[in-house]
């Protein structure tokens, strides 16, 4: 059994290697960015498809650069990180999101905008089906996961 | 489920933030066992137990598991 001390250790390490993950996104998505403005043809510019794809990655840029500051603040505070480490390992809220259907269902759904994303440079048809899915599917998990923290 | 956690907490003047900061775990699962919501695992109800130096049953009430 793993004592405290060594649980938030390697949850420090857990957070910093998040740290380098969330760092690669946000570069990715600043590089897109930079290829989007300068390079881009008028062309793809006008292709939906492509519109969505630019949208999705800004968004996860933005997403990735919000919990990049708070992990490193995080980093510098013991007593955030602790709380940060109970939520994540929080037997009820992991029960809750095992009924909502998680991890499995963000999986899937990621899966599936990502061949729709592909599958539209085809078909605009099988793009708009698998985006309206996906984004159904995890409304559907939203509402049983607050279901659920309502009830438990 | 019926627990004695609220009434421990208050003898020894503690929020469900300390509480919970003490036994890993969140102030909303604590607020939920307190109310009966949520039935805690066995590891937390030890936990929790273990904190207030009494034994499980003396927190919690286990006669509609009998």
């Amino acid at each position: 059994m793993m004592r405290g001390s060594n649980k938030m250790e390697n949850y420090k390490k857990v957070v910093k290697s998040r740290i380098w993950m969330l760092s690669l996104i946000v570069i990715l998505a600043v590089g897109l960015g930079i290829f989007d403005v300068f390079w881009a043809s008028d062309e793809m510019k006008e292709s939906t498809i492509y519109g969505f794809q630019s949208g999705v990655i800004d968004a996860l840029g933005i997403l990735a650069a919000i919990f990049l500051i708070r992990y490193k603040k995080l980093l510098h505070n013991e007593k955030e990180l602790k709380i940060q480490y109970n939520k994540e390992n929080d037997e009820r809220m992991k029960a809750i999101k095992a009924k909502a259907g998680m991890p499995i269902l963000l999986i899937t759904s990621l899966a599936m905008i990502i061949a729709g994303v592909i599958a539209g440079y085809f078909n605009f048809t099988i793009f708009t089906v698998l985006i309206i899915t996906s984004v159904c599917q995890l409304l559907v998990s939203l509402v049983v996961k607050l279901i659920y923290t309502k009830i438990m | 489920m019926y627990t004695r956690i609220k009434e421990l907490r208050k003898e020894k003047k503690l929020s469900q933030e300390e509480l919970a900061l003490a036994v890993g775990t969140t102030r909303q699962t604590i607020s939920s066992i307190e109310t009966g919501k949520y039935v805690a695992s066995l590891p937390l109800a030890y936990k929790i137990a273990h904190y207030f130096g009494l034994t499980i049953e003396e927190v919690f009430d286990l006669t509609e598991y009998l």
